[in-house]
Formats: structure tokens, C-alpha cells, sequence
């Protein structure tokens, strides 16, 4: 397989942004990243491109695509992975340049989930994950989905409490500060997230991420053509796709998601590289609790380790193993096309030393993913090291 | 005539836990089908259903006017969809003459979701206590009407009712002086009874069935009356054996909660039919190769991948929370909060994702043990969408000590 380059990447702001449509989103996170590369870039160059979009919003997705970013001469394909769509979409990226069929290549994620009613969302996702027939009709929103696994989670703990989740909020939050792409650009106290009022419980209104528009793109290319367009790309080291059963009725053990566990299994071997190697990572945090799970299924501490984590301080910047350094998508938002893709934007800058809340010496990153009824996940490791 | 003579030998009757001690209202995700339900598989106890030959199911509250009803009832019952049932508009009279003019293993169920709701079953047979029909007249006091657009008007005159209507139709059956009668008000009927009538909880098609309940537990027997409005039926209920099992939680005020605006659910018929009879009978495909049992059943076995032809077999009631969400935002078309809970059935390793049920939502946690009970999961564009719900033990306890 041919070494695959990152030399570009770029996203738009995350919020509610009511003024801007899906046509207006994509070519702005385009344009952002073929303006970051260092020594320029034509987009003529593009040879094919990757759309992940969870929600067609203004109809056919690639059309819009190719259409909105003046790309028409080239293929262009829309991928839905649920919540993982943003790194599968640079999975799929990668495989196409690793494979040698193309040389560069296009992964843009967006999505425009304020296009709706904040309200009517919760049917739109349901309608997408959940069984016609059987769970549909009982209303298992999406904060339900994980609650579920965060109430057994802190259940079964011998040490997570609803504050250990409170902290994460906390932490994001301040993350996020620094961030000016971020949705949500403010401090929160631990009296705020606890006396918040209740969305699904254990989760109350701070433990969940905002509903929010935005795009990512990123320019991968070939090993042999990295140095035409920068000197300090960041390498493609691994990318890793697990999935689980889709009901919740068959996951046997609701504390953790198998399928991050496989997909980190993938990913690390492909790197050739462990956990304790990550030197910053910015992990799917959409509820508090789904973050410190995280923690233990990508093997940043033993099981039930979590909760001392964060409540140690580790996974702030400075700490031993820096998570959300951009705000996760908790302060920077969740538009779930793009949020793979800009955790890979945010990699991207901290390995190249560029990033607003700066890891001191970053070498290796990791982005990840866990979605739809929680039974995928999609992980990619980047590094500033070819090998 | 001897030939014709029916026996009961169970009744079973179902109230729902909301409302007070005088009347009961339904919950969110019970009706005429669920309590009917509830109150035929009191009835029947540990007796297997398929002794049931024969279904009356008599209401004036049918969720489906374009039927779908009876077979939901079959399938909550545990009967075989080939036995007989009728749907029957009618009252306490309906029931009675059904009753009266019953064959061996007929079960008539009478339910009432509007008003004061509930619902009684009675199984029919050779054996237990007589039922014998002693009259009937079917005259017309329409005092409160409803439309089949659902309009409903009362001409409020209770004294023109009582002379014209309940006392004039007495008067044309020679004047019987029943023990119990069904359909109307405690105070009217022990103005036509003789005795300590029993007070009945319902007034609809459920109230006779909780009225010969009372009698047969006092050990009595004689005339008994059913009305509505100025339809009365007349039968004599003689001695013998009765088992009655009451499935009636002491009441307390439903909790609270807040319809979010938004369309309604969408509903895919071709999945409900698919789904509709594991759903509803609660039954699990049994792998043919290595015995696994699949909820919901699927195509390929979930623990050995064998492809062959599956057997629904029946999952245990009982079972323990493995974990819980109760939703407190808002979502359109739904009432919050709600709870979900994962259920893990007896020992079979089966988990089924149901709501709660019976409880004030947010009252169960993680390990809390109960059964899964018969309910509507939501009614969506229109049609009722039958399932299970989660009834906790803790509900039951919570109900002792609110009584
Ligand atoms: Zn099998």
C-alpha cells in the first residue's frame, strides 16, 4: 500500500448557521482547505472525491458537491456511516490513494442538521437507526441510545458518578474557549452541568452536544507528490471501521462500545502503534458519559479507569493524554458528517503545531467516531512521522 | 332447555392503577384491547388458552372501528388466530346475554376505556355456577349519545332516565327484585335491589363481570341485572365453584405529563405485519439447529447462524432492568416523560427494549424486577401499536403504600 499524505485541511465554523445552506457549507470547507496548503494548490488537481453527508439536506449529495465547488469533471461518491461518516468518509479516502488508483484526492463531511426544527431532528435520526417495527415507536431519541449505556455504565462502576460527567462537560467547555471555530465558546462551572434541567437521564442539558451546521474537507494525496505541496504533511497511519449489533437488546455488556474497540484494534495495528503512544485525541463525545467510555475502549486506561482520568486532570491540555483539545462535540459542535472530518482538521493543525489549545510536541494523533444505535465506530490515526 | 344451561368458572377482572377508588381512567398506553387483555388472561390464570374455543368481546370504546381488534385480543390472550371472535357494540346487557347463551370454553370479555374504565372476563363452561337468561327488553332513552364521528351529547335528565327507561323496563320484566345490578349508579342500584348490592367500580360493558365477581366471592346467588340506559337483561346466577382472580392495583392520580406538539409517528403496515405476532404473543424464534432463542426473530440465528425455519415459542413474563432512560425532553407526538428500560426475561438471556408501564416514569432502576404486561407502545398514523411494557414490582409496593 502507498503511504497516504494529508496536505490540506480546513472547516467551516460549527454553530446554527441559519444563513448559510448545504450549498454554501461545502465549497467554504473546500475553499479552507485547499487555501491551507503551504505551497498552493489547484483544485483542478482533485482526481476524485468523497462526500460524507448523514442527511441529504437540498436533495443529491454529490451532485451538490461537485456542482457547488465547480468539481465536475471528476467522481464523486456520498458516503453514510451514521455518526462515524466523517472518518469513514477519510478511510475512504486513504484506501482510494493507498490503493494507487488515484493520486488526490477530496473527504468533505457536512451536514445542516438546523435545517429542521431543533425538535423534529429526533424523529429525522430515529427514522434512520431504529427498527420499524420494534423500536421506533417507543421514542428511543438519540441522547436514550447512550443513556442507556451510561446508566448501566455508571451501575456497574465502582467509582463513576454523575459528577465524573460533569467534569467532562467542564473540560470540553474550557477546550473549546480557544477554539474560534467552535459553537459554543464558554466556560461552564460543575453547579451549572449538575443543576441543569434533565434531557435523558443520567444526561441533563451540559452533558449533551449542541445541534449544529457545519463542513469539513480534507486534501489527501499521494506519498510521491506530498513534498509539491508541502513540507510538513501528516501522515494517514491508520484508520479502523468496528461495528456491533444494532439492537440494544443484543449487547450483551452496555458498558462499553465494542465497536470502538475494533475499530482501535484496526487502527493501532495498522499504525503499528499502542494506545500509551497517542499524544492527543479528539474522541466522540456527544454525551459526557460516551467520552469517559471512550477512554477505557481506546485503551487510554484500564476498565473503570475513566472516572479518575478526568477527575486527575489527564485529559486536559497539559495533562497526560490530552482529549478535545478543539472543544470535542460538546463546545464545537456536532454536525455529524462533518465532525470526523474536522476532528481530523483539529489533528491535523496539532501535529503541525498550529492548533489554538497547542499539545506541546504532538506526534500522534487519534479521531474517532461512535454512532448510529451505537453499533459503529470509525478511528484514524495521524501522525507527523511517515512511520 | 337443560342443554342450553352454561356454567362460569372464572372470572377475571382488570382495573388500571390511575384515578381513585370511585373510577379508574386509562393510562396513555392502555384501551379496551389491553384491558381486555388484562382482565382474559386474570381469568384464565395458569389455565392454558387454548381451552378458549369461543371470544365475545364486548365494548363501546373499540380502538378500531374498521376492525384489527380482535385479532390483537388473540394474540394478548395467547389464542390461536383460528378461534371464533366476535366484537360486540354493546354493555353490561351484551355481556350478560352473551354469558347466558354460551358454549363450553366461550370466554366474553367486557371493556370499558372511556369513563370509568376496566375490564372483566368471564370463561364460560359445564362446569361452576349457573347462568340462566330471565328476560330481556331493549327499549331506546338515548340520554347520552355519541356519535360514530366520536360527538357525544347528554340530555341530562337522571329522573327520566330512572322512571321512563331503567324502572319502566323493570316494570315490563314483572318487576324483579335483582342482587346485584350492573350499569348503573351505586345509589340507583340498591333502589332496584334487594340486599347489599354490591358497588361496582364500572358502569360500562365491564360492570357485570365485576359485579357476578362480587357475588360469587360473597358466596351468593339469585337474579341479576344488567343495563344501559333502558336495555335491561335479567339472568339467575345459581351455586357452584368460581374462581375469580382480580388484576386491580389500589389507584392512584396518573402522573403527570406534557403531549409535545409534532406529527404523529409514522407507522410501515408491511413491518407491523411482519413483527405482529412475535410482538404481541411475546414469542422468541427457536432455532431449529442449537435451540437459541431470537427476540425479535430474525433470519439467521444469532448464536450459531443456522438459516433454517424457526418456531415461535412463548418468552417468560417475568424479568429484571438491565438498564434504564427516562426521557424528559420534549418529542413531538409523544407525552414526556417517558422511560425505557431493557428488560432481561427469566433466565433465558432474552432482553427486550420496552417502555414502563404503571409506574410514574423515572420510578425504576437498574436491577428492579417485574413482568411484562400487555400495552399499547403508541398509536401511530391511526393505528394502535400493540407491544409490552415494563409493570415493576416497586409499582405495585409504591401502590400499597399510597392506599
Ligand atoms: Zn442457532
Amino acid at each position: 500500500m502507498r503511504r497516504v499524505a494529508m496536505i490540506g485541511a480546513g472547516m467551516t465554523d460549527f454553530g446554527e448557521l441559519f444563513e448559510l445552506g448545504i450549498k454554501d457549507i461545502v465549497p467554504m470547507a473546500v475553499t479552507e482547505a485547499v487555501n491551507s496548503v503551504d505551497k498552493g494548490f489547484d483544485r483542478n488537481d482533485i482526481q476524485a472525491a468523497w462526500f460524507g453527508e448523514l442527511v441529504a439536506t437540498d436533495g443529491f449529495a454529490t451532485g451538490i458537491l461537485a456542482d457547488s465547488c465547480g468539481l465536475l469533471d471528476i467522481p464523486v461518491s456520498r458516503l453514510e456511516n451514521a455518526c462515524a461518516t466523517g472518518n469513514d468518509a477519510v478511510r475512504h479516502g486513504a484506501m482510494a490513494i493507498a490503493s494507487g488508483m488515484y493520486d488526490v484526492v477530496l473527504v468533505v463531511g457536512a451536514d445542516k442538521v438546523r435545517e429542521t426544527s431543533s425538535r423534529s431532528t429526533f424523529w429525522d435520526w430515529m427514522g434512520m437507526t431504529r427498527d420499524a417495527a420494534w423500536d421506533f415507536p417507543l421514542g428511543l431519541v438519540a441522547p436514550a441510545n447512550f443513556a442507556l449505556h451510561a446508566a448501566r455504565y455508571l451501575h456497574e462502576s465502582p467509582v463513576a458518578t454523575r459528577e465524573h460527567l460533569a467534569m467532562v462537560a467542564v473540560k470540553n467547555h474550557h477546550h473549546g474557549v480557544t477554539n474560534p471555530k467552535a459553537q459554543m465558546r464558554f466556560e461552564i462551572t460543575m453547579e451549572q452541568v449538575l443543576n441543569a434541567p434533565m434531557v435523558v437521564e443520567p444526561f441533563g442539558l451540559y452533558d449533551c452536544t449542541p445541534q449544529s451546521d457545519g463542513g469539513a474537507a480534507v486534501i489527501l494525496v499521494a506519498e510521491e507528490l506530498a513534498d509539491r505541496y508541502t513540507d510538513s504533511p501528516v501522515w494517514v497511519r491508520g484508520t479502523g471501521i468496528g461495528l456491533d449489533r444494532v439492537m440494544h437488546q443484543h449487547k450483551r455488556d452496555m458498558t462499553t462500545f465494542p465497536p470502538t474497540v475494533k475499530a482501535a484494534k484496526q487502527a493501532y495495528a495498522m499504525a503499528g502503534i499502542g494506545p500509551g503512544d497517542v499524544d492527543v485525541a479528539e474522541v466522540h463525545d456527544c454525551f459526557t458519559g460516551v467520552e469517559l467510555i471512550n477512554y477505557e475502549d481506546l485503551g487510554f486506561c484500564d476498565k473503570w479507569g475513566a472516572a479518575k482520568m478526568i477527575e486527575n486532570r489527564e485529559t486536559y491540555v497539559g495533562g497526560r493524554i490530552p482529549i478535545n483539545p478543539s472543544g470535542g462535540l460538546k463546545a464545537k459542535g456536532h454536525p455529524p458528517g462533518a465532525t470526523g472530518v474536522a476532528q481530523c482538521f483539529e489533528i491535523w493543525e496539532q501535529l503541525r503545531g498550529q492548533s489554538t489549545n497547542q499539545v506541546d510536541g504532538a506526534r500522534l494523533g487519534l479521531a474517532h467516531n461512535v454512532g448510529g444505535p451505537t453499533a459503529v465506530s470509525a478511528i484514524t490515526i495521524l501522525g507527523i512521522d511517515k512511520d | 332447555m337443560i342443554a342450553r344451561m352454561i356454567s362460569i368458572s372464572r372470572i377475571g377482572t382488570a382495573l388500571p392503577p390511575w384515578g381513585n377508588e370511585g373510577a379508574r381512567t386509562v393510562g396513555d398506553d392502555e384501551d379496551a384491547v389491553t384491558l381486555a387483555v388484562a382482565a382474559g388472561l386474570a381469568a384464565l390464570g395458569d389455565t392454558d388458552p387454548s381451552i378458549i374455543g369461543d371470544v365475545v368481546f364486548v365494548s363501546r370504546d373499540f380502538p378500531l372501528l374498521e376492525g384489527g381488534n380482535g385479532a390483537a385480543l388473540l394474540a394478548g390472550l395467547g389464542c390461536d388466530d383460528g378461534v371464533r371472535i366476535r366484537e360486540i357494540i354493546g354493555g353490561s346487557p351484551a355481556v350478560l346475554d352473551a354469558i347466558a347463551h354460551a358454549t363450553d370454553g366461550t370466554l366474553v370479555i367486557g371493556s370499558d376505556a372511556a369513563g370509568s374504565a376496566g375490564a372483566s372476563a368471564v370463561l364460560c363452561g359445564r362446569s361452576g355456577a349457573t347462568v340462566e337468561l330471565a328476560g330481556r327488553v331493549t327499549r331506546s332513552m338515548p340520554v347520552t349519545t355519541r356519535d360514530a364521528r366520536g360527538n357525544s351529547s347528554d340530555y341530562a335528565d337522571p329522573r327520566l332516565l330512572r322512571e321512563r327507561g331503567v324502572n319502566e323496563s323493570l316494570a315490563r320484566l314483572g318487576d324483579p327484585r335483582p342482587i346485584a345490578a350492573a350499569g348503573l349508579s351505586a345509589r340507583e342500584a340498591g333502589s332496584v335491589c334487594d340486599g347489599n348490592t354490591p358497588k361496582l367500580v364500572t358502569t360500562g360493558a365491564s360492570a357485570i363481570g365485576f359485579a357476578l365477581a362480587a357475588l360469587v366471592e360473597q358466596g351468593a346467588s339469585g337474579t341479576v341485572l344488567a343495563v344501559e340506559q333502558a336495555t335491561l337483561v335479567v339472568a339467575r346466577l345459581g351455586e357452584g365453584n368460581v374462581l375469580v382472580t382480580r388484576d386491580e392495583p389500589p389507584a392512584r392520580p396518573r402522573p403527570g405529563g406534557q403531549l409535545a406538539p409534532g406529527a404523529s409517528v409514522s407507522i410501515s403496515l408491511s413491518a407491523y405485519e411482519r413483527a405482529f405476532d412475535a410482538k404481541l404473543r411475546l414469542a422468541a424464534a427457536e432455532c431449529a439447529d442449537c435451540g437459541e432463542l431470537s427476540y425479535p426473530p430474525r433470519h439467521r440465528c444469532i448464536e450459531c447462524g443456522s438459516e433454517q425455519p424457526t418456531t415461535l415459542v412463548p418468552l417468560p413474563r417475568r424479568g429484571e432492568a438491565y438498564s434504564v432512560a427516562t426521557i424528559r425532553v420534549p418529542v413531538p407526538g409523544l407525552i414526556s416523560p417517558y422511560t425505557v428500560v431493557i428488560v432481561e426475561l427469566g433466565d433465558t438471556g432474552v432482553r427486550t427494549l420496552v417502555r414502563l408501564t404503571g409506574a410514574t416514569p423515572g420510578s425504576v432502576a437498574i436491577g428492579d424486577t417485574g413482568r411484562l404486561v400487555f400495552r399499547l407502545v403508541a398509536v401511530r398514523q391511526g393505528v394502535p401499536d400493540y407491544g409490552y411494557g415494563f409493570l415493576p414490582d416497586s409499582a405495585q409496593a409504591e401502590q400499597k403504600g399510597a392506599a
